[in-house]
């Protein structure tokens, strides 16, 4: 009967408002997440627009352009610079062989180089090398095999090769040092958009430079930054006051991204204020429902029914609403899920349905956390207005 | 319900002086008072310190050796439910419900009176034709009643009055106090109205005049 009581001051529309307020809310929440969520591969890779960005910088030719260790910490301590890694190069010279069956041996003259793992774009367990191993993985730039397969292989008629079949070809290294000749094995393990070089592990190097030319000394004359915006201008003064050069093409990127990530940031920014403004509209809701029974839950208290009892009603209302608005949250999430699934694919982001399971464990605790709050602030309001001496029973004198 | 009263005063105006304010005192079980005022001497405050409503006063209020001020929220509604029951001089009838819902909304607290029960105890009262009529319908005498019935179904031992008759008829004064010193009397209760000025013709064990 009490609730009865209490549910004839409440209108439909108002019931209809908070769950329309709570679904918005709620439902950006639950999309954020869930693309939180099939956008990590994009946050997490070093090849991608929305992180850190490298910028490769070296000095003029025709000079000493190897870089000092002064320099290198004078670089390091700028505040803009997140991490440096120096290109380190092979002191001795590389022969490579291919033998491909029906053709006759290709062998050319050619160099390896190598930066510290944690710069490279390139996931792969394989990119590795332990002392006593004879085999190396290389990782060559994406503009090589373009140049071969549109230019070399178009004009020739052998056949175009792709990133998989490039994998098989093997690769005879042969390495020259002043001191020692070793051989190796090499297969190509990938190809890199970012780094214009001929890679190998960083172990590899280190070691064979050590054994095959103890004596010479390596130089750094290249070195990769990872800097959060390279268009910055304190970057460009510092590396032009430096006589330090770097390609434009990296800055112009960098231009593009930073953009993205402001505009990122804005339309994240606005979610929150959003999400924020509903729950806040929420509350006043559920005031409202309240202030509107403010006689009657009062001398519902005052005939002797207790704050619980009372308060029990309006925790109903609010976790049916809740309920409801997470449920239309969560279904807004799978619908929005489906529908950005063909963009993000462009954008090489995987995704897999299971990503529904962390949005829907992530509903269930947004839905206990709620609960809870709503509980409490119902349970404060209901107390607020049945305290001693401010009831408006007591204006009775 | 044994009540101690030791120089109670409200803080929030000064009333004057009386045989209740700054007085001692005791109410007994089983025991009538009349507490017989002009407007605005502060009975319904007198009311609501009794009914834990207001604890603006200096003073001490002893029910059965326990001072009330330490009651706690929780222990107010228990009390309310089993112990004290009142007619607001402003009655608090629910409008939107019927005489006799809202009666049952009272009694559903302690099941404390079947609707057979109840329903004679408002034949009594004549207002058992109207138990089905919203109570913002009924007028103002017939309201008051419906709520002295509804202060009679739960159990108590101290019934509070706040001019309980003011807009009934002399007939029905007769009835209504009949029933209710019936029940004070075979609930050995303590039994506290106040009034204006009539005394309803009640053997009150003391008067006080607030």
């Amino acid at each position: 009967m009490i609730r009865t009581l209490l549910n004839k001051q409440i209108h439909f529309s108002q019931l209809l408002f908070f769950a329309l307020t709570s679904s918005l809310g709620l439902g950006i929440l639950l999309v954020a997440f869930q693309l939180f969520i099939d956008t990590q591969s994009l946050f997490s890779t070093s090849n991608d627009l929305l992180g850190n960005q490298n910028l490769i910088i070296y000095k003029d030719l025709g000079r000493n352009n190897a870089f000092t260790p002064e320099e290198i910490s004078t670089i390091t301590q700028q505040d803009f610079v997140k991490k440096v890694g120096g290109f380190t190069h092979g002191t001795y010279r590389v022969v490579a062989s291919v033998s491909i069956a029906n053709y006759s041996g290709i062998s050319t003259e050619m160099f390896l180089e190598a930066i510290p793992d944690n710069f490279i774009d390139i996931e792969s367990p394989e990119w590795k090398w332990k002392p006593g191993a004879k085999e190396v993985p290389i990782i060559i730039p994406k503009n090589y095999i373009n140049l071969y397969n549109f230019g070399y292989a178009a004009s020739t008629g052998m056949k175009q090769i792709d990133e998989n079949l490039i994998r098989e070809i093997p690769i005879e290294l042969t390495l020259i040092g002043s001191s020692k000749r070793e051989e190796y094995n090499a297969y190509i393990l990938a190809a890199s958009e970012k780094i214009n070089s001929i890679l190998v592990p960083e172990s590899f190097l280190k070691y064979t430079n050590q054994t095959l030319s103890p004596e010479k000394v390596n130089k750094v004359s290249r070195i990769i930054l990872d800097v959060t915006n390279p268009s910055d201008p304190n970057v460009l003064d510092f590396l032009n006051s430096n006589n330090y050069k770097y390609l434009k093409n990296d800055v112009q990127t960098s231009r593009i991204s930073y953009f993205l990530q402001l505009i990122l940031m804005i339309v994240l920014g606005i979610g929150i204020l959003i999400t924020v403004l509903s729950i806040t509209l929420v509350i006043t809701n559920i005031n409202l429902l309240i202030l509107k029974n403010k006689q009657t839950i009062c001398q519902l208290h005052f005939l002797g029914f207790s704050r619980a009892q009372i308060a029990k009603v309006y925790h109903q209302i609010s976790y049916k609403i809740l309920g409801i608005s997470i449920l239309i949250a969560f279904l807004l999430a799978v619908v929005c899920k489906f529908t950005f699934a063909p963009y993000l694919a462009i954008l090489q982001s995987e995704s897999s349905s299971f990503s529904l399971v962390y949005v829907f464990a992530f509903a269930i605790i947004l839905f206990v956390v709620l609960a809870i709050y709503y509980t409490k602030h119902t349970n404060r309001k209901i107390q607020q207005m049945t305290a001693i001496n401010t009831s408006l029973l007591t204006s009775e004198i | 319900m044994n009540i101690n009263i030791t120089s109670i005063i409200p803080t929030y105006f000064t009333p004057a002086s009386s045989e209740v304010w700054s007085k001692d005192f005791e109410l007994i079980a089983d025991g009538k008072y009349l507490m017989k005022a002009a407007s605005g001497s502060g009975k319904s405050s007198f009311f609501n310190f009794l009914y834990g409503l207001n604890n603006k006063y200096a003073g001490t209020i002893l029910f059965d050796a326990t001072d009330i001020s330490s009651y706690t929220e929780i222990d107010w509604t228990a009390l309310r439910r089993e112990k004290v029951s009142i007619v607001f001089q402003g009655l608090r009838l629910f409008p939107e419900l019927t005489a006799l819902e809202n009666i049952q909304l009272k009694n559903q607290l302690t099941n404390y009176k079947t609707e057979t029960e109840i329903l004679a105890y408002m034949k009594q009262l004549n207002v058992v034709e109207l138990a089905h009529k919203k109570a913002e319908t009924l007028s103002y005498g017939q309201q008051q009643r419906v709520a002295i019935v509804r202060a009679l179904c739960q159990p108590f031992e101290l019934l509070l009055l706040d001019e309980p008759f003011s807009h009934i008829d002399d007939a029905q004064i007769v009835n209504a106090t009949q029933l209710i010193t019936e029940e004070v009397a075979k609930r050995k209760a303590t039994l506290i109205i106040a009034s204006l000025g009539n005394s309803y013709d009640i053997d009150y064990t003391k008067t006080f005049l607030l």
